[in-house]
């Protein structure tokens, strides 16, 4: 029960930090909390279930396919939605909640209520060290989720670009005289931000089908996560999705299944108590 | 310039004469259901349901001389929504009666607002004995209930197939939480050992709950999960290796039923078994034929979520009410109510009057239990209804 349990917990956390990482980007750069970051999950899986199963489309293709066409989304909601709003937040919320409410029912719409999901990559169960049965789709989305973390990770870290999103999530005015062109950053982490949200929901979708509402849960995951690992922190999101997929998946095995959820939100209740900005997070000073 | 105002204002309050009495043209019935939230597909399957409905009574010469109408009121399956949105039918709406709904958790919640306002309510699809076991004299339920299920169909069934050992997991919602702990008892007594286990209705994982359900070793798990979580348990069950060693009963029975079942649940979905009150094969009336050929007809495809067919007879029974009371009064309505003696697409409908349990207003249609064998449907119980033998 114990290696089942680390292990499940291990490749939720994963799945859960990916979908953080992009609410994590959008909140240190930009201030702005997306709060349609679980619609545009679901919009990806559905790409890829459109472009996989009803067009028969190569998985990969369909995936990145899915990815793209959601970053641009992003950029196009930034333009029209965001960009008015900035300097007032609350705006930017109220517009990105009822941009949620409009997508779910255009999905309900377009999609219909049945859950739908693309073919799987691998089929069958890996048997993991002789201890467990462990879904093979569940291994790949593990490695895919790991290796787009990595390559978020290095983008941030090591190129310009990454340099110059830093910089200005640290300092705007800063940034800003120094020749950074924030306004365009913005499109282009927003744009990031949401191909994030895509990345995890072409990952998921095989193993978890979409519906027109699946993407709530998913996004309020997100925000416990980003929550729990500190606001705009990257490894906050790594650490605090492990955290919060250990911590379900534990307590669901050996205190009640029926209290999955809860277990997570004491967790962020407990971390929050004794550092108010989360794990990795900067108090303000 | 003035006389254009009155003219396009005599022209509006005409419009408005003609549509208070077209309005009065029609006897409003209200239907409350889930149009969107997780299980959306029980509000499109309601939807059908009242079109073939509305269509077969107002071609039999409608309701008291008029064409019956139906409003549909999304509940999203949530308590609250569900409340406002059965009150706003009788207020807004002023619907002479409300049918419908398939949550427990909502319709408890609806209840109340029927009682409150003293509307006629007849639920169709929430299965939690509370719903009558309150007694309310406005509430009915023509449909499966929690101790019905369990009592006439499940545990007999568990009885019937010699299983051994008997696992239940249920979704901590009113419904899942009591038809769990009936079939714990009903099975107990029936002298198969058993273990139950409740998990999140919301969850999409249930490695962790399929482990432990490995652990005890059963030979029948009887999952009273609702929605997209069936499907993911059944593939997950799969995955894990619990559906080579046990058979996996769907206790609720659409989600099994629903278009994109098997590309869900993959091959892991063959041997499933779930409850139903429909199967091609087992036509309990000639309006349930009728049922199939005009669904068919309508839609162009055959009938597979037994939800739309209950809300067919449910506004069959409401429309029956109407007219044998003759009036839209709620308590000559509760009357003819418990007079129901109807022929449904699921037998004779009659409401027990028998107080002081959840038999007070109900009625209880038959279920079937049904396997998949093969992508195809293959009755096993009752005995004499049965199409064929459980496959392990």
């Amino acid at each position: 029960m114990l290696a089942i349990s680390v292990m499940n917990g291990l490749v939720i956390g994963v799945i859960y930090a990916l979908a953080a990482l992009g609410v994590s980007l959008v909140v240190g750069i930009m201030n702005v909390v997306n709060f349609a970051h679980g619609e545009l999950y679901i919009l990806a899986g559905y790409f890829s279930y459109l472009f996989a199963s009803a067009l028969g489309m190569n998985f990969i293709a369909a995936m990145l396919i899915a990815l793209a066409l959601v970053f641009l989304l992003g950029i196009v909601i930034e333009v029209t939605l965001i960009r008015p709003t900035y300097g007032n937040d609350m705006y930017s919320l109220i517009l990105t909640f009822i941009l949620s409410i409009v997508l779910q029912n255009a999905y309900l719409l377009i999609f219909g209520p049945y859950p739908n999901k693309p073919p799987l990559w691998v089929k069958g169960a890996a048997d993991v060290f002789g201890l467990f049965l462990y879904g093979n789709q569940r291994l790949a989305a593990l490695i895919a989720g790991v290796a787009v973390i990595a390559v978020v990770f290095f983008i941030i870290k090591k190129t310009w670009f990454g340099r110059i999103i830093r910089a200005t999530s640290q300092d705007r005015e800063m940034a800003e005289l120094n020749g950074v062109d924030t306004t365009r950053l913005n499109m282009l982490s927003f744009g990031l931000g949401c191909a994030l949200a895509a990345a995890a929901g072409v990952i998921l979708t095989p193993v978890f089908p979409v519906t027109p509402t699946a993407g709530v849960p998913v996004a309020l995951t997100a925000f416990v996560v980003v929550v729990l690992g500190g606001m705009g922190s990257m490894w906050g999101c790594v650490v605090g999705g492990l955290l919060l997929g250990l911590v379900e998946n534990l307590g669901a095995a050996f205190i009640s299944t029926g209290y999955k959820n809860v277990f997570g939100f004491i967790i962020l209740i407990l971390v929050l108590l004794i550092r108010p900005s989360g794990l990795f997070g900067r108090a303000k000073v | 310039m003035k006389c254009k105002r009155r003219i396009t204002a005599v022209a509006v309050a005409l419009l408005l004469l003609c549509g208070s009495a077209w309005a009065q043209d029609t006897i409003k019935i209200g239907v409350v259901g889930p149009r969107t939230g997780p299980a959306a597909a029980t509000g499109a399957a309601f939807e059908e349901g009242i079109k073939l409905a509305t269509e077969y009574v107002n071609s039999k010469g409608g309701v008291m001389g008029k064409k019956l109408e139906i409003v549909f009121e999304d509940t999203a399956g949530a308590p609250d929504k569900a409340a406002s949105g059965f009150e706003r039918l009788v207020t807004r709406d002023k619907v002479v009666m409300v049918l419908g709904e398939s949550h427990s958790s909502s319709a408890l919640a609806e209840i109340e607002v029927a009682n409150r306002m003293k509307i006629p309510f007849i639920v169709v699809e929430a299965w939690a004995d509370e719903i009558t076991s309150k007694n309310y004299r406005y509430v009915f339920r023509a449909g499966p209930s929690n101790s019905g299920v369990v009592s006439k169909t499940i545990a007999k069934w568990v009885v019937h197939e010699k299983f051994k050992r008997a696992f239940i997991v249920a979704e901590n919602t009113d419904w899942g939480i009591g038809i769990g702990k009936l079939t714990e008892n009903a099975i107990a007594k029936a002298g198969v050992p058993s273990e139950s286990m409740i998990t999140e209705r919301n969850s999409q994982d249930h490695y962790v709950e399929l482990t432990k359900i490995k652990a005890f070793k059963p030979d029948v798990v009887l999952a009273y999960i609702y929605g997209v979580g069936l499907h993911y348990f059944v593939a997950q069950a799969g995955e894990t290796g619990v559906s080579s060693k046990a058979v996996t009963l769907d206790g609720a029975g659409p989600p099994s039923l629903w278009p994109d079942y098997w590309k869900n649940v993959g091959d892991y979905g063959d041997l499933e078994c779930f409850v139903s009150s429909m199967h091609e094969k087992v036509e309990l009336t000639d309006l349930a034929k009728h049922y199939r050929e005009a669904y068919t007809k309508a839609f162009g495809k055959a009938p597979t979520d037994y939800k739309s067919r209950s809300i067919f007879d449910g506004i069959l029974i409401a429309a029956d009410a109407v007219s044998r009371a003759k009036a839209t009064d709620a308590d000559k309505l509760v009357d003819a109510l418990e007079k129901t003696n109807l022929k449904t697409t699921r037998g004779m409908a009659k409401f027990s009057l028998e107080k002081g349990g959840a038999e007070y207003h109900q009625w209880e249609p038959p279920m079937l239990v049904i396997q998949w064998q093969n992508k195809q449907q293959v009755v096993l119980y009752p005995p004499e209804a049965a199409t064929g033998k459980i496959k392990h």
